[in-house]
């Protein structure tokens, strides 16, 4: 066995033993539709401020990325790792034994690492994506146009987020992306009346 | 030195990995032939298991390496057979 299949063996062994698909999968969901929903304030924000400068709307969405993928990378870090140093605790209760230097206590660090990046990149990615028509706004005749762009991606990465959603669930992908539009629907419409006159 | 042809182990393990895993990893170890395992108490987090394997050279230091490395322990060894051929134990007027 070469040492790439013989890493991702260990990881599939891993992940089945600490349940880190699951839990991934919820924390990427999650976290990618607050992501995509922050970025869809940001945007509302610059819009209803009459904010016209691509640089400027960049410069506020790259940072309101980066500080949600931080929050994400370090709060889940510091949760997980508790959560699962008191499940690694328990155990060991039962079994009367130090566990940290067998595959369960490995599985356990890696969970937390695998989580932690998951749960830091879902917003940071979903959020980028959204900002990208403004990396190309030169090419547009009207930063509008960026704006509306910006929010159709939202909408279709919202989308995307609720068709995965439904995979996971087995049920209808369409209806279940059209749910999660709602709630961008929802935020943008409420931004748009906060800043009109 | 006689080779160990068969163990039987007391073993406190968590419920995960299961004892299918850990009968396919005890299987792979050279001088193995075969493993079964059985529980024969269950509790929230962990189980007991009976394991018990026969080769034709058992190495009580990787099975246990296997066992402890899975997060088990082994409380006892119930039986040993080595030797050229595995016997089993006799049955005496006391019994």
């Amino acid at each position: 066995m070469g040492f790439f299949a013989r890493k991702l063996h260990e990881l599939r062994e891993y992940s089945d033993l600490a349940s880190i698909g699951e839990i991934a999968r919820r924390y990427f969901a999650m976290n990618a539709f607050d992501g995509v929903l922050t970025i869809i304030g940001v945007l509302m924000g610059n819009y209803a401020a009459r904010i016209r400068d691509a640089r400027v709307v960049i410069v506020t969405g790259f940072s309101t990325c980066i500080a949600m993928g931080i929050s994400g990378l370090w709060g889940a870090y510091l949760t997980e790792s508790a959560e699962r140093k008191r499940d690694l605790n328990e155990l060991e209760n039962h079994t009367l034994t130090d566990l940290s230097q067998t595959k369960i206590g490995r599985a356990s660090r890696v969970a937390v690492v695998v989580v932690a990046l998951v749960d830091g990149l879902a917003p940071f990615l979903a959020a980028l994506v959204v900002l990208l028509p403004f990396f190309f706004s030169g090419l547009l005749a009207d930063i509008v146009f960026s704006y509306y762009a910006s929010l159709g991606m939202a909408l279709v990465v919202l989308f995307t987020v609720g068709a995965f959603l439904g995979k996971v669930s087995k049920q209808n992908l369409i209806i279940s992306g059209v749910k999660m539009i709602g709630a961008g629907l929802v935020s943008i419409l409420l931004s748009y009346f906060l800043g009109a006159e | 030195m006689g080779k160990v042809r068969r163990l039987v182990l007391d073993v406190l393990k968590p419920l995960d990995p299961t004892i299918i895993e850990l009968a396919q990893q005890l299987s792979a170890l050279s001088g193995v032939e075969a493993v079964n395992i059985s529980i024969y108490e269950i509790d929230r987090r962990v189980e007991n298991a009976k394991i018990t394997i026969e080769g034709g050279d058992l190495s009580y230091e990787s099975i246990d390496q296997v066992i402890q490395e899975n997060g088990g322990t082994v409380h006892s060894i119930d039986e040993v057979a080595a030797g050229k051929i595995i016997i089993d134990d006799a049955v005496t007027p006391q019994d």
